[in-house]
């Protein structure tokens, strides 16, 4: 046999086995070259656009900040108390079952056809005292003096007083317009970036504090001058914080839906992800933006209930059996 | 001096009432005075005189047509008392096709003297379809003046199928305490009921009529001062005594029977029992509330009828306002 075919074929082996070690070769480099070259890719978009640094205190973001602040579920305004109704609705809906004839939506004790029979109605009796309250605090004549700046919170106070026309309403709107207060006093007040507003709401307070002790001296008829009622001390306090005005109206709003949805999970209505789709879903943000929209120029003296069944059930949610919620 | 003579009132749709307590007792008119479209008209002898003088608030024609404007001044002068009720309901006709949101608006302001007393218990206000109309009634009250005051709302001519089918209806009733140099609104009651929803997504809204939740009327009764304290209280009890929405009786059917005969039962009692019979098959809701020293009725039923008789016990089982103002100041809710 010629030996030169061995030869060959032995360099063919050879070539064969020399090209395998270089691909493996390679392969071991690639492996070793890939975190450095992410290190490098790193390095370079890091080189070439390093983020400025936000300078503090920065308003925006303080104002951000407070705005997740006064949006949390956890501000002790004792919002978990309250079903704004929902539990009265319920007991009603079951004590009155819809007649078969009725092909009436808002009779049929669903949660779905009460949440916007209640927005609309919480919109339109105390949005427009969030709204004044929150241009009140940002006009010059609330940052100029103490003497307008308090008797326009005070009168805005009052007036929504004389609006809540029963008693569960006006118990539920002062336990947590009196939170409210005391989390401003106690928490919010020495925090706050903006000059002033640390003593903005100082007189108030003394007023609060001077209606509660010495009523009787007062007049022997006459309410207190002030109650501390949630939606005028929310407008002033977020103003105080720097949201905006829509901001303000948002957090509230989002704030009563929020409230709502915890208490028909509380009711064993639906469960923790229903009640997540529900707060995510397209109704409730449509909902919040018609109301802001419709209430936006609404003066406080024309504010109003515009579901006069709810007065009802508000205000018969004394007479119900047994309660877990305080309205 | 105030002239004896009725003022004149130049401007279509103005009135002008004024009562005041005659020295030998018992209350006269002062001044009445009216134009198209308002008529006022006081009884020449009126069987309870002495007690209150009387005046029918009219309409020409029953009602009032689009963009009319009725703007009524009520003076009751030191321990006087006035009431006022309608004929029949106050019917709001739409205004023309051509301008659909005029507005027919009604306006009183009344002053109300020391001690002095108004009991205004009309047939409540039936919207027509398609109809705007707005009502301001404001009531100012001296130190120990009194007020009685129903204001009520149906859901329009439900024999021709309306239902809440009005294009708006806003009622706004304020109730203020005025002495010297001071005025402080105690009640504004204010209700907005608008057949125009908000541009949204269809079906995110409830409509107007499914927001009334199959009521046919709904109404406010607000009192306030001395003469109708009792009937205020009376009220707030008998809310108070309201069974328990979801109690339940545990006992058997034989011994609720026996339990039933053994217990005396009072006048009262008999006639609260058969009143919530009536308000559990009617389906009448109502509520009382004290609210910065007035008392604040609301109460909605599914028929108009309903809703006017339960008023009209309620008040005349009590007795003040038969005993303060006599009986024809009832005569609107029997």
């Amino acid at each position: 046999m010629d030996p030169k075919p061995t030869a060959d074929e032995n360099s063919d082996e050879i070539i064969d086995e020399i090209a395998d070690l270089e691909r493996r070769l390679a392969a071991a480099k690639a492996k070793l070259a890939r975190p450095t070259t992410i290190d490098n890719a790193a390095n370079s978009l890091a080189a070439e656009s390093p983020p400025p640094p936000p300078p503090i205190p920065n308003s925006n973001s303080s104002a951000t900040h407070f705005l997740l602040l006064l949006a949390d579920s956890a501000l002790p305004l004792g919002s978990f108390a309250f079903s704004s109704g929902l539990e009265s609705y319920l007991a009603h809906s079951k004590a009155f079952p819809p007649l078969p004839s009725s092909t009436n939506s808002v009779s049929n004790g669903s949660f779905a056809a009460f949440l916007p029979v209640s927005v609309t109605s919480y919109a339109s009796t105390t949005l427009p005292f969030v709204l004044a309250a929150h241009r009140d605090a940002s006009s010059s004549a609330f940052v100029s003096g103490s003497g307008p700046r308090l008797a326009r919170l005070a009168a805005l106070d009052d007036a929504l007083d004389a609006t809540i026309v029963c008693t569960v309403g006006r118990r539920a709107s002062v336990a947590q317009g009196r939170a409210l207060l005391s989390i401003w006093e106690r928490s919010f007040a020495g925090t706050v970036p903006a000059a002033g507003a640390a003593e903005a709401l100082k007189p108030f307070v003394a007023l609060l504090k001077s209606s509660s002790s010495s009523s009787s001296s007062l007049s022997r008829e006459l309410p207190p001058p002030v109650s501390a009622h949630l939606a005028p001390l929310f407008g002033a306090i977020c103003q105080l914080v720097g949201l905006s005005l829509e901001q303000t109206a948002y957090v509230f709003m989002l704030g009563h839906v929020k409230a709502l949805v915890s208490a028909a999970v509380r009711a064993g209505m639906f469960g923790p992800y229903q009640a997540q789709k529900t707060l995510a879903g397209g109704t409730v943000q449509g909902l919040i933006a018609a109301m802001i929209e419709r209430e936006w120029g609404t003066p406080v003296e024309m504010a109003g209930q515009r579901v006069p069944v709810m007065d009802l059930w508000f205000g018969r949610h004394e007479v119900l059996y047994s309660r877990i919620f305080n309205s | 001096m105030e002239s004896p003579f009725p003022k004149s009132s130049s401007a279509p749709g103005e009135g002008r009432v004024v009562a005041k307590l005659q020295p030998e007792g018992g209350s006269a008119l002062e001044a009445l005075a009216y134009q198209y479209p308002l008529k006022l008209i006081s009884p020449s002898r009126p069987a309870d005189s002495t007690k209150s003088v009387l005046v029918f608030l009219l309409s020409y024609g029953g009602g009032l047509v689009g963009g009319d404007s009725v703007s009524l001044a009520v003076d009751v002068r030191p321990g006087a008392r006035l009431s006022m009720v309608t004929q029949g309901h106050t019917k709001v006709f739409a205004p023309a096709t051509n301008t659909p949101n005029l507005v027919t608006r009604q306006t009183m302001r009344a002053h109300l003297a020391p001690a002095a007393a108004l009991c205004l218990l009309p047939d409540p206000v039936q919207p027509f379809a398609a109809s705007v109309y707005e009502q301001t009634q404001v009531f100012r009250l001296a130190p120990d003046a009194s007020l009685c005051l129903l204001d009520w709302v149906t859901q329009g001519r439900s024999a021709r199928g309306e239902d809440w089918s009005f294009a708006r209806w806003t009622g706004r009733n304020e109730v203020w305490a005025v002495s010297e140099n001071n005025e402080r609104l105690l009640v504004r009651d204010a209700v907005i009921l608008d057949g125009a929803q908000p541009p949204s997504p269809p079906h995110m809204m409830p409509t107007l009529r499914e927001s009334m939740h199959a009521m046919g009327v709904v109404g406010t009764l607000i009192l306030r001062g001395p003469l109708v304290k009792a009937l205020a209280d009376f009220f707030l009890a008998e809310f108070a005594a309201l069974p328990r929405l979801g109690s339940r009786d545990f006992r058997s059917d034989s011994d609720a029977r026996r339990d039933a005969a053994d217990e005396p039962v009072s006048d009262l009692e008999k006639w609260r029992r058969a009143r919530l019979l009536t308000e559990r098959t009617t389906r009448l809701l109502w509520s009382a509330a004290n609210v910065r020293g007035c008392v604040v009725v609301k109460f909605g039923a599914p028929a108009v009828e309903a809703g006017r008789l339960w008023v009209g016990a309620m008040l005349a089982r009590e007795g003040s306002v038969a005993r303060v103002f006599g009986d024809h100041a009832l005569m609107c809710v029997r």
